[in-house]
Formats: C-alpha cells, sequence, structure tokens
C-alpha cells in the first residue's frame, strides 16, 4: 500500500517535470524554426509589397498590400504563364522521380546484396563520377546530346535518370539496404524467391524511407535545378518554373523583384507539399525493427 | 495495405512515364516535319537569342512577329534570358557546334568570340547590300568592327556619363556639375558633396576597379592611349595607371568614396537597391540609355547626365558603346539571318518598338523616327548620346585574354581598397602579370 | 565458351540488376569524363579545337596563386563546414525523432531553408543578416556591440558562407531521420529497463546503429562540400570577393572555364579536384571498418 503510493508520487513529479522538459524543448525548436524561417517569411511579405518598396522600406510587413505581383508574375512572357511552367516542370520532376527510383535502387540492391565481379572497382567508379565538377562535362555532353538530337526536348534531362546516373541516390540506397538483415533475405530465398522476386517483394519494401528521401531530393533538386534546363531547353514552351524564375532577373537591366519573389512564393508550395506528404513514408513507413523480432 | 499502396504508386508513375513519352514523341514528329519542309526550299527556321528583362522579352517578341510576318518563309526561333544566363548558355551552344543563328553581342566579349572564329565576317554582305546599313553612320558602322572585319552591327547605341538627380544636389544645396568638367574638377565635387552629405554617405562609388571600361579606359584614351594598341598589347604605362588608382585612393582615405568592405557589400546589388538608387552616393557613372530605370525608381528629381570628366588639354575619351547583333560562323542561313538584322535595326514598324530599348537606334533615319515617340527622361538620354557620339573616335577592341586582364585590374584594385598592396606594388604587379598574359 | 557460362553463372544476376547503370555510365557518363580528362593535357577554348599541350595546364596550376587560395578557400570550407553542418543535422534529427507533439510541422519547417537552394534571394538576404546594416548588427549594437560588415570583410566572408551551408542542413537531416527510422524500437525500451538515460542511449545504441547513414553524409558531405559553387556564385556576385577570400574551388575553375575560355585549364583543375576528392574519400572508406556497423 505504502510502496505502491509513492510510486504514484514518483510518476507524478517525473511527470511534472518531463512537462516542463518539453514545454524547454518545445520553445527551443520553435526559436530555432523562427530563424529557419526568416528568410520565408521576408521573402513571402516582399512578394506583397509595392516594387519600390522591397528594397527601400525597412518595414518588414508591406506598407501597403498588393496582389500585383501575382498576377503580373503569372502572365509569364508573351502569353506564356506560369501555368505552363508549372505542368512543364511537373512532368520532368515525375519521369525524374521514377527514373531515379527504378534504377538506382536496381543499382543499389546490386551493389548492397549480390555477389559478382568486379563490383568494388565498378563502386568506386560510380563514386569517382560524383567526384568531377559537371562545368568541365558540361560542354562535352551538350555535344554528345546535340548529335543525338535531344537539344530542346525533355531528353537530356530526364532520360539520363533511367540509367542511374545520379550516383548519390545510388550509393544512399546502397547504405540502406546493407542495413537489410541478410537472414532476411535468405528466408525469402528459401521460400523459393529468386533474386527478382527478393528484390521486389522485400527489398523494395523495406527501403521505403530510403526511396522516399529518394522521391524527395529528386522533387526538389530537379524543380530547382536550373543549370541543365538553361542550357537544353531554349523553346519557352517547354519553359520550367526555374527557367521562368530566372527571366525575371537580369543584373544588365531592370529586374522585375516583385514578380520573381512572388512566383518563387508559389514554386515553394508544391515542394513544401510534397514534403509534407512524403514525410509520414518516411518517418511511419515500415520499420525493419518489427520484422526483426 | 502499405504494399498495394506502393505498388499502385508505381503503376500510376509507369503510367504517366508511357504518357510523358509519347506526348514528346509528338513534339518531335511535328519537329520533323518542319525540316521536311526546309528540303523543299520553301520554309527555314533561324534562331535568335538575346539577353534582357521580361519587358524587353516581350518587345522584341513583337518585333520578330513583325518579322515572320514579312517574311512567311522564315520562323524565328527564340530563345532569351538574363545577362549571366545569356553568356552560359552561348558558350556552351557555340563549342557545341549549336549556336543560334542570329546572336546578341556586346563589347565585353565580342573580342573572345570574334578572335576565335565563331561570328561569321559581315563585310561582303555589307558592301554587296545584302545587309543595307546605308542608314548607319560611318561611326556606328565601325565600332561592330574587330580589326577591319565587321563582325556585329549596332541595335542600339550609348554613351556613358555620370547622372545626379537633381533633387538630392538641391536638398545638399550644391550646384549641378557642368557637363565640361576635368577629372580636377570630378575630386573638388566630390568633396564638396561629401562634406555637404555627412555621415550619411558618400560622392560616389568607387571606380578604382571593377570593369576595364568606360571609367578607366576614357582616362587612359584622355592620356593618349588606350586599354590595348592594335597589334593587341597593352596599351597604357605605369603613370596613367598609378595616376588613376593614387586619384581613388585618396578620395578612399578621405572618406569622401565608400570604404573596400562596404563597397564590396553593394556589388552585384540589384539596381533597386544600389547605392546611388538609395541615395548612399549622389553621382553615379551609367550608360544613357539607364537614365530612364533611375528615374522611375527615384521618387523625386530629375535624373541628369555630364560627360565623364576629361584631362586638361587631352583629347577626348569618348568611344561608342552599344548592344550588337551578329551572325554566327556555323550558321546555315546566313542569308536569312543577314534579312532579319535588317529589318531588325532598319524597319520603322520594327524600329518603332525598339524605340530606346538598349540605346537609340544607330541609323540616322531611325533614330529621328523614335524620338517623337520617348518620354522626356528618354529624350534627354537619346539628346546626350546624340550629341557625344559626335566626340567619338574610334577604339580597338581587346585582344584574347581580356578576361584574364580584367580579373588582374580588378584584383589589383581591390587590393589596393583593402590596404593589402600599396599603389606601387599594385601598379607593378598588375604590369608584370598582364604584359605576361597578352605575350602569349 | 563453358567459361563464359560460368561466369554468367555466379555473375549475371548482379549484372543484370547493374544493366541500367552500366548502359548509363558507358554512353553518357564516361564520354564527357573522358574528353574533360583530354581536355586537361590540351590548350582548348571550347571554339576551336584543342591543341595538345602535355602536362603544361597542370604545372600552371601550381604556380598559380589565384588557385593556391582557391584551394585553401576551399579546404577551410570543407574542414569546419562539414561536420559543423552534420553534427547540426544530425541534433536537430534526434531531437525531432523524439515523441514530441506537432513533429510533422517541426520537420517540415526545418526543411524549408533547403527548399531555397541556390535561390537568388540568398544573395539579398544574407547581406540583410550578414552586412554593415545587418541584422546580427543590429543585435550586436543592443548590446553595444559594433559589428563589422561580415560579408565583405575578408576575414569574415568565408564565414558567412559555412553558415549558410549549415542552415541549409536539412537535406542531411533528412536522411538521419530516414536512418534512425530503422533503429528496432525495442532496442531503446531494454536500455531504458537497464536504466540508460538519454545521453547514454544516443552513444550505445542510437549512434552506433546509424553509422551506415553518417558515413553516407560524411562522404557525401565532403563530394558536395569540395565541389561546392553556388553559394559563392550568388553571394559573391560570381567574383569570389572580397580579395578571393570566398573563392571556391570550382568557382575559379568556372571563371577559367566560362568567362576566361581556358577549359583546357579548367580541366585540369577538375582533375586534380577529382584525385583530392578521391583520397578523402578513399580514407574515410577506409577508417569505416573501424566504426561504420551494418546490421545485415
Amino acid at each position: 500500500m505504502e510502496s505502491s503510493s509513492r510510486v504514484v508520487l514518483k510518476s507524478k513529479q517525473s511527470k511534472h517535470k518531463r512537462e516542463i522538459k518539453k514545454i524547454v524543448i518545445h520553445s527551443f525548436i520553435i526559436i530555432l524554426g523562427i530563424v529557419m524561417l526568416y528568410p520565408l517569411f521576408w521573402m513571402v511579405s516582399s512578394s506583397f509589397k509595392q516594387p519600390s518598396d522591397i528594397f527601400n522600406s525597412v518595414s518588414f510587413f508591406p506598407s501597403e498590400w498588393t496582389m500585383d505581383n501575382y498576377t503580373q508574375g503569372w502572365k509569364g512572357v508573351s502569353g506564356y504563364t506560369f501555368g505552363l511552367f508549372f505542368g512543364n516542370t511537373l512532368l520532368i520532376v515525375v519521369l525524374a522521380i521514377i527514373g531515379n527510383v527504378m534504377a538506382c535502387s536496381m543499382a543499389a540492391y546490386a551493389f548492397a546484396k549480390l555477389k559478382f565481379k568486379f563490383k568494388s572497382i565498378l563502386f568506386a567508379l560510380m563514386l569517382m563520377t560524383l567526384m568531377l565538377p559537371f562545368h568541365v562535362t558540361v560542354i562535352p555532353q551538350y555535344i554528345v546530346f546535340n548529335h543525338l538530337d535531344w537539344i530542346n526536348t525533355y531528353y537530356p534531362l530526364v532520360l539520363p535518370k533511367f540509367f542511374a546516373v545520379e550516383g548519390f541516390f545510388v550509393f544512399l540506397m546502397v547504405q540502406f539496404i546493407r542495413g537489410i538483415p541478410n537472414e532476411l533475405v535468405q528466408a525469402a530465398e528459401i521460400d523459393g524467391c529468386g533474386k527478382i522476386k527478393t528484390y521486389w517483394y522485400l527489398i523494395l519494401p523495406l527501403s521505403i524511407p530510403a526511396l522516399v528521401t529518394t522521391m524527395i531530393f529528386t522533387f526538389i533538386w530537379t524543380w530547382n535545378d536550373f543549370f541543365g534546363q538553361l542550357l537544353y531547353i531554349s523553346d519557352i514552351k517547354l519553359y520550367t518554373v526555374a527557367l521562368g524564375l530566372r527571366m525575371f532577373l537580369d543584373s544588365a537591366g531592370e529586374s522585375a523583384w516583385g514578380p520573381m519573389f512572388a512566383m518563387s512564393t508559389l514554386s515553394l508550395i508544391p515542394l513544401f507539399g510534397v514534403f509534407i506528404f512524403f514525410q509520414k513514408y518516411l518517418i511511419e513507413g515500415i520499420t525493419t525493427g518489427g520484422l526483426k523480432g | 495495405m502499405k504494399k498495394s499502396l506502393w505498388l499502385f504508386i508505381m503503376i500510376t508513375f509507369t503510367f504517366l512515364l508511357l504518357l510523358g513519352c509519347s506526348s514528346n514523341n509528338e513534339e518531335a514528329d511535328k519537329g520533323e516535319s518542319d525540316d521536311d519542309s526546309t528540303k523543299s526550299g520553301e520554309q527555314i527556321e533561324i534562331s535568335f537569342s538575346w539577353w534582357g528583362d521580361t519587358g524587353r522579352h516581350e518587345k522584341y517578341n513583337e518585333i520578330i512577329d513583325l518579322f515572320e510576318e514579312a517574311y512567311p518563309n522564315i520562323k524565328v526561333d527564340r530563345q532569351f534570358g538574363g545577362w549571366e544566363d545569356y553568356w552560359d548558355r552561348l558558350t556552351t551552344q557555340v563549342s557545341g557546334g549549336n549556336a543560334p543563328d542570329v546572336v546578341s553581342m556586346h563589347q565585353f566579349y565580342v573580342s573572345d568570340y570574334a578572335r576565335r572564329g565563331a561570328l561569321h565576317v559581315l563585310n561582303d554582305k555589307v558592301e554587296n547590300g545584302e545587309l543595307d546599313l546605308s542608314d548607319f553612320p560611318e561611326a556606328a558602322l565601325d565600332s561592330g568592327k574587330v580589326g577591319e572585319d565587321i563582325v556585329m552591327v549596332a541595335k542600339g547605341i550609348t554613351m556613358p556619363g555620370f547622372v545626379y538627380n537633381t533633387a538630392v544636389f538641391d536638398d545638399l544645396g550644391i550646384d549641378y556639375p557642368e557637363s565640361d568638367w576635368t577629372w580636377d574638377d570630378f575630386v573638388d565635387k566630390a568633396y564638396e558633396i561629401k562634406e555637404a552629405m555627412g555621415g550619411d554617405g558618400w560622392a560616389v562609388e568607387d571606380g578604382s576597379g571593377g570593369q576595364l571600361q568606360p571609367l578607366f579606359r576614357y582616362f587612359a584614351r584622355q592620356s593618349g592611349q588606350d586599354l590595348f594598341t592594335e597589334d593587341g598589347k597593352l596599351g597604357f604605362d605605369e603613370q596613367v595607371l598609378t595616376d588613376w588608382w593614387t586619384m581613388w585612393d585618396q578620395m578612399r582615405q578621405d572618406g569622401v568614396i565608400p570604404d573596400a568592405a562596404t563597397s564590396n557589400e553593394y556589388e552585384g546589388l540589384p539596381l533597386e537597391a544600389n547605392m546611388f538608387a538609395t541615395k548612399k552616393v549622389a553621382l553615379l557613372g551609367l550608360p544613357a540609355n539607364q537614365m530612364y530605370l533611375y528615374e522611375e525608381q527615384m521618387a523625386e528629381g530629375e535624373i541628369n547626365i555630364v560627360r565623364h570628366p576629361h584631362i586638361e588639354g587631352g583629347p577626348n575619351g569618348e568611344y561608342i558603346e552599344g548592344a550588337y547583333l551578329s551572325i554566327t560562323e556555323d550558321s546555315p542561313h546566313k542569308d536569312a539571318a543577314a534579312k532579319f538584322i535588317e529589318f531588325f535595326v532598319s524597319n520603322d514598324e520594327a524600329i518603332k518598338i525598339f524605340k530606346t530599348e538598349q540605346g537609340p537606334p544607330a541609323g540616322t533615319k531611325a533614330s529621328n523616327l523614335v524620338l517623337e515617340e520617348l518620354t522626356l527622361p528618354e529624350q534627354r538620354a537619346v539628346e546626350y548620346i546624340q550629341t557625344t557620339v559626335e566626340l567619338a573616335e574610334p577604339a580597338a577592341y581587346a585582344p584574347e585574354g581580356v578576361n584574364q586582364v580584367e580579373t588582374l585590374f580588378s584584383d589589383n584594385a581591390e587590393a589596393i581598397a583593402f590596404g593589402q598592396k600599396s599603389v606601387e606594388q599594385a601598379v607593378a604587379d598588375f604590369l608584370n602579370e598582364a604584359r605576361s598574359i597578352l605575350e602569349q | 565458351m563453358g567459361k563464359f557460362k560460368l561466369f554468367w553463372k555466379n555473375n549475371g544476376i548482379g549484372y543484370l540488376f547493374l544493366t541500367p547503370w552500366i548502359i548509363g555510365i558507358l554512353t553518357l557518363t564516361a564520354i564527357p569524363m573522358g574528353a574533360s580528362l583530354y581536355f586537361s593535357f590540351t590548350s582548348y577554348d571550347m571554339f576551336n579545337a584543342p591543341t595538345w599541350i602535355g602536362l603544361e595546364n597542370y604545372e600552371a596550376l601550381f604556380s598559380d596563386p589565384k588557385w593556391l587560395q582557391s584551394v585553401k578557400v576551399t579546404f577551410i570550407y570543407v574542414l569546419i563546414g562539414v561536420p559543423l553542418q552534420l553534427a547540426f543535422a544530425l541534433f536537430i534529427a534526434v531531437l525531432l525523432n523524439k515523441g514530441i507533439g506537432g513533429l510533422r510541422i517541426y520537420r517540415a519547417v526545418y526543411y524549408v531553408p533547403s527548399l531555397f537552394g541556390g535561390s537568388v534571394a540568398i544573395a539579398i538576404l544574407w547581406r540583410q543578416i550578414f552586412g554593415g546594416n545587418g541584422l546580427v548588427n543590429n543585435i550586436l549594437d543592443k548590446f553595444g556591440l559594433g559589428g563589422i560588415n561580415w560579408i565583405s570583410t575578408p576575414d569574415t566572408a568565408l564565414y558567412t558562407l559555412i553558415i549558410l551551408m549549415v542552415w541549409q542542413f536539412g537535406a542531411s537531416m533528412v536522411i538521419f531521420l530516414a536512418g534512425l527510422k530503422q533503429v528496432p524500437i525495442e532496442l531503446y525500451e531494454s536500455a531504458k529497463i537497464d536504466g540508460a538515460g538519454p545521453l547514454k542511449q544516443f552513444f550505445m545504441i542510437t549512434l552506433p546503429l546509424i553509422t551506415p547513414v553518417v558515413f553516407f553524409n560524411l562522404v557525401m558531405g565532403i563530394i558536395g562540400a569540395f565541389q561546392a559553387f553556388t553559394p559563392a556564385y550568388i553571394v559573391s556576385g560570381g567574383t569570389g570577393g572580397p580579395l578571393n577570400s570566398t573563392l571556391f574551388y570550382t568557382l575559379y575553375l568556372y571563371q577559367k572555364g566560362f568567362t576566361q575560355f581556358a577549359m583546357g585549364y579548367a580541366s585540369a583543375m577538375a582533375w586534380i579536384l577529382l584525385i583530392v576528392i578521391a583520397l578523402a574519400t578513399a580514407i574515410v572508406f577506409a577508417t569505416s571498418k573501424k566504426w561504420v556497423y551494418y546490421q545485415g
């Protein structure tokens, strides 16, 4: 009787302590979060300012709210609106995601769980492709794509992803797939799964966090990557959001900062949305922990 | 449950993939049918590429639409972007063997392109009238020459000068600068401005480094020298450079111009936020065609312009600057490209759209045509350009390696500004290395 | 023939899964890489055919003071920036992985800076924060401290870029989070029963089990930081200033290649960089046997 009441008391105390600790952690996270978000606030606020207000006013909030930047920015140029650019970008991004997820996971499975000759050499080669600055490979690459007659199409931006050229993701998945217990793989094989079935029914589901990470990063990086798009896309009908945003800026003349910030704000929404949507799978996805028991 | 969701995602994606590929194929097919009609000799496509802001994109697209109406058999593929993007892409396209037929050109880069054989020499086309530039004054035509070769045609010309805002000067209670001033007057005026401003700002941005032209080039030309000689050697001596850097260094030490860190902070900022627009400095070196931008930006006052200061008794520094059009050497449709350039710089309707987009048109008739349709600040700019252009004398284009020399110039000027090198040291270092670059 | 069949039987399935990657490397990667290696032994202005000059580019590099400066800048950036960013990302990831309410929003919020990527808005923002009249100096003013112009003083400019790198820690954080998800929960439970505090849990359970992910982030962080380009390009307006204090290696390489048309020289720079990165990566790999633990 006595001892049990002491336990209740103790747990109450520790509950109280835990509450305080929680508040401390929360406030720390929130303050840090504000620091992280300051630029976003600034950009969104600027997107509602009059052009003359953006750089001259000291106030954080617009002195006069305006939607002009959004309407003007959305119009794009010569009748090609940002609606088109968003659509184009989405197409590229979706294709890039499919390519990266399929090709990189296949290569990663081979590197992580299969035995074959020259594996370590090929793996080193894969890492090496990441180590050369792209500025020196861009010209020869352009020549190759030009010979294939791929300039001004999405092929140079999309097709390479189906051949696992992004070693970053291969390496990422290798690290995750290596973490899948070998006993599990062997068990599947004893159950009659071939390597292909193992890949499909065991490896892929178990590496969902890595696959989702790949999806998020591919989405964001492809969405933001403008250099490749700049070189390979010149027809405005094929323009992407990143190119559309660059269109507002001309260091030798007058830049349309208001519309640029407005469209940048809009372009962050899909990125943010994708992150929120997919992180569910990232955090609450299937864990190997449960399967191991 | 999770697995089926996964499968669903994969299937959707695969479906989208097929969809995407098929729509891409359709586009490719369309492209091919265009090619077919080229073979039949009727329809050709040329590409034209330029840099600029959205306003310029609208204008140029309109001009191209007009051209396509006038020449229904020529279709113009349009490629555009901001300044940095433009040059990154053009470099890649030219070296990748896929250069646009007509490209926009600029003094800053023309040597690099022309001297490496990337630009088509237009002398024949101009002489036999295929590219009719009879409206162009000699000087404007010459400004598109590298050596004896015409490699580019001015779409608009401009002249730089120092601009000031009348309201700012009135507030400070200072007389406006005179158009016919010397560098000594300039320095005196700078001290006067600084005194009136107190701690709120400076007289003028640091002009010691950055790009070789226009400021330093004017100074060198007024000293009877130039940046480079005709045969591509360094064109100025120790004395000129020492005088130049000493003048600015003195002003910097006296706080008349901003210190090095402040200058650096403002470098590369957009027009709206730069020192002149935010009234941190009262004078600004600027090409006249951009004056109206500041008049739009600054609520009060008129933006006026005066000539660059000169050296007492020395020759004029003026030479023509502008924005140009070139035909690339690899272009398969040089005749159509020439037609396009001619249309762009001389068709009345096109000129009326162009107005003074990149400076007033180079042609005499053409520039008179636009004069009536301009706003007041634009008119002031055109008047200034028309008077100073008379003073312009030919200026040799830089040799290969100019970009390296330029970096060297700005590096050393910066080293003086940050107090890392003395003027003597910087001059010696610069001359040494510049000469060895140009020897190669 | 028999030998081939045996080879195929032992290795075929591996190569089957690698097929896309092998096609990719042969057709899309090998040619540009090989070409750049060839260019590095030539004088190549990008518009005319390259001419062979042997090792001249490589020799010229070592007497180029700007190249040496760019090497110095880049090493500082890598050595300070990478560990700092990883530590920060791991700290936040662990913090967010605890069962706190509202987690999803926090995670998304912390990812926001990384969404900006190389947006030009950053150039303006960074001046607003670290400039002479920027946010940091305003705060210092309140405490009676006079600040300097952080972004334009050669001694401090690079560190503002390191802060920028740490600020964009979202990608590493996400990978850490994904890694933390693979740690079996039962282990924590049994540790709790044994009376291990949170700190002890972290060092005894969490850290060892996520070493594969730490390893990945470290390797990719090193590779990425050595090739960092965009931060300096946008913040310094492409110059690498003030006084070349933010002249990153690849920024100098870009200047050489794309504004000075010395692609041969730029390619030589690239291959030296590749060797340095490869060595750094090899060292990390060599030590990894000692500290990276795979559950498999």
